[in-house]
């Protein structure tokens, strides 16, 4: 089965590039956008299995059509490709669904890679979002009053700090003496936690504001 | 662009100076008392007691104008402030048909008694020192002019209503001067954070271009490949230096170790970081980060061309870890003694030297094929601090 991708960057020159490279790798790619609004749009109207999703995009930022696509579509996953990485928006995206990471810079072979890992629901992780998911844990540990806080297991942790250390999933398995598939499972769960609590957080402040009323369709 | 206008922000929605006003309407108060008490007491002795009772309600009438217009900023105006003083020695001035000449030369409080100063401390506030002393050395000379004699006592008067004019003005300065000084650095702030807000937007452009060029260039190889090279290079120096936010250091001397260890990203070297600071005392986050660089390059010598490193920063409360490991060949097991004669371990003897100076520790992992991992731990608590 063709993977079908949506391609969101607002920068033409990338966006028509990758667009190009996925196509000559026998993706479909079924739609693109230059911005958050219209990504959200189309997305509702194509259902593209992976979003190739740029956070850096003017008004609206890439995480909250991230929140949107993987709220309302649970076929659809978003793969962040971020040209700068910055650290607090990455989180962010991840935090808000979306299922890996990418650096713009990753060769083409990484990305076709990393598009059909995506496709069939694995985390695609790099040394530096573990790095970050890993921070992410501890600063919620280290904070008192965050209720209900995630925590990673002794096997999570280990297998975190591998990502971390640039080591391969098999590498890991290998290390660990474990599958590949656990190996797998393990750093998906770490992602899943997160993004749960998150998705319970802002239920809880919404109710708290009075906000919890049926979501009114974004555009 | 977005700056802070003068009109906003907290250190210009109050007039820099209204504590001042409020110490002056306090000293109204207060000072009105005391005359009131002072009438009281000399009435009987007075020529004309019924005149005395006329100026202390005509005091109380401006005490209480004068409350309700220093309390408001709209109401510190020159006018009021000059009108003020005007009434204050007017008021004094009464005094001589009030009192008897026995009482004004046996030096008995006039009228207004210590109430006059009041116009004193507002030219203050409202102009500045010398304003302040010059109303204070009005009133004083009002005061030599009633009673008619220079004495000490009078002297002593002038000198102190001058002197506190003076000091309240000179406060009412000071406090105008930081008001626009605060200001402006809010102002400062504001443009400075707008400008890196561009800064990135532009940066993100120009490392999307770079990476472009990058991958295109290595697809169609020869020598597009070679430019390809050069802009990935300047594309990871680009995207450290944007992930490099600017160095914070906290006035105890505290600083993030992260921005200075993401300068050290490479294309063959991966800094990985928690999202959030990794304070530490500035001195032990510049040894960390002297120590991470003596290791890459040690990776850069021992471990191949091609070795790939990885650099990953923890924050466990109680300690930092750093773990730095490379994809080189590794040492083999036995070979560590005979590498340590060839002085390749020579640099790992200098490295442990410098961890235990901060109170870490040191790890080294290594066989053959598995690379070479470092981990280095600094405690927060006990060490060195």
């Amino acid at each position: 089965m063709t993977v079908s991708v949506m391609v969101v960057d607002d920068h033409p020159l990338w966006r028509d590039g990758v667009a190009r490279d996925l196509a000559e790798r026998g993706f479909e790619v079924v739609a693109t956008a230059a911005d958050a609004g219209s990504a959200m749009r189309i997305a509702r109207a194509v259902r593209p299995d992976v979003v190739l999703m740029d956070l850096n995009l003017g008004e609206l930022s890439g995480v909250d059509a991230t929140a949107m696509i993987t709220g309302e579509l649970p076929g659809t996953r978003v793969l962040v490709l971020s040209a700068s990485g910055e650290h607090d928006d990455v989180l962010q995206a991840v935090k808000a669904g979306a299922s890996g990471y990418l650096v713009k810079s990753a060769s083409a072979e990484e990305l076709v890679d990393a598009v059909n890992r995506t496709a069939v629901g694995d985390a695609v992780f790099t040394a530096g979002l573990a790095g970050l998911v890993l921070g992410e844990y501890r600063r919620m540990a280290a904070t008192p009053d965050e209720e209900d806080r995630p925590q990673l297991t002794e096997r999570e942790t280990e297998v975190l700090r591998l990502v971390a250390k640039g080591l391969t999933a098999r590498q890991i398995a290998t290390r660990l003496v474990i599958s590949h598939r656990t190996v797998e499972n393990h750093v998906q769960s770490t992602l899943r936690k997160l993004q749960l609590h998150n998705r319970v957080e802002l239920a809880r402040y919404a109710i708290e504001h009075g906000l919890d009323a049926e979501p009114e369709a974004q555009t | 662009m977005h700056i802070k206008s003068d009109d906003e922000g907290p250190s210009v929605l109050e007039d820099p100076v209204a504590h001042l006003w409020r110490g002056t309407v306090a000293l109204r108060v207060v000072t009105f008392l005391f005359a009131l008490g002072n009438a009281v007491i000399q009435s009987s002795g007075y020529a004309r007691p019924w005149l005395a009772w006329v100026v202390v309600g005509v005091m109380a009438a401006w005490s209480v104008f004068t409350i309700q217009a220093y309390s408001r900023e709209s109401g510190r105006l020159p006018w009021i402030v000059v009108a003020d003083l005007v009434v204050a020695c007017g008021l004094m001035a009464t005094s001589v048909l009030i009192m008897t000449p026995m009482q004004l030369l046996a030096n008995v409080p006039l009228i207004t008694t210590i109430w006059a100063c009041g116009p004193a401390v507002a030219a203050g506030a409202l102009a500045g020192r010398y304003a302040g002393a010059a109303a204070g050395g009005l009133i004083g000379l009002s005061t030599y002019l009633i009673r008619g004699a220079m004495t000490i006592d009078l002297v002593r008067d002038v000198v102190l209503l001058a002197g506190a004019g003076f000091v309240v003005g000179m406060a009412s300065s000071t406090a105008r001067r930081s008001a626009v000084r605060l200001a402006q650095a809010l102002r400062t702030e504001a443009a400075t954070a707008e400008r890196e807000r561009l800064a990135r937007s532009i940066h993100d452009g120009v490392l999307q271009v770079l990476a472009r060029v990058r991958k295109r260039g290595l697809e169609l190889g020869g020598e597009a490949a070679e430019l390809a090279e050069l802009a990935g290079e300047q594309e990871v120096a680009l995207r450290s230096l944007v992930a490099a936010s600017p160095v914070e250091s906290t006035v105890d001397g505290d600083a993030d170790l992260r921005p200075a260890l993401q300068l050290l990203a490479t294309q063959k070297v991966q800094v990985s970081t928690p999202g959030t600071q990794v304070m530490l005392p500035a001195v032990v986050a510049l040894e960390l980060t002297s120590v991470v660089r003596e290791m890459l390059s040690n990776v850069d010598k021992h471990a191949g061309v091609d070795a790939k490193a990885w650099v990953l920063l923890e924050d466990l409360g109680e300690e930092v870890v750093l773990s730095i490991r490379d994809d080189g060949p590794g040492i083999p097991e036995g070979r560590i003694d005979s590498a340590e004669a060839e002085g390749r371990m020579g640099i790992a003897k200098s490295i442990r030297g410098r961890v235990a100076l901060l109170g870490g520790t040191l790890e080294l992992q290594t066989g053959p094929g598995e690379g070479t991992e470092w981990e280095v731990r600094v405690f927060r608590v006990g060490g060195v601090r």
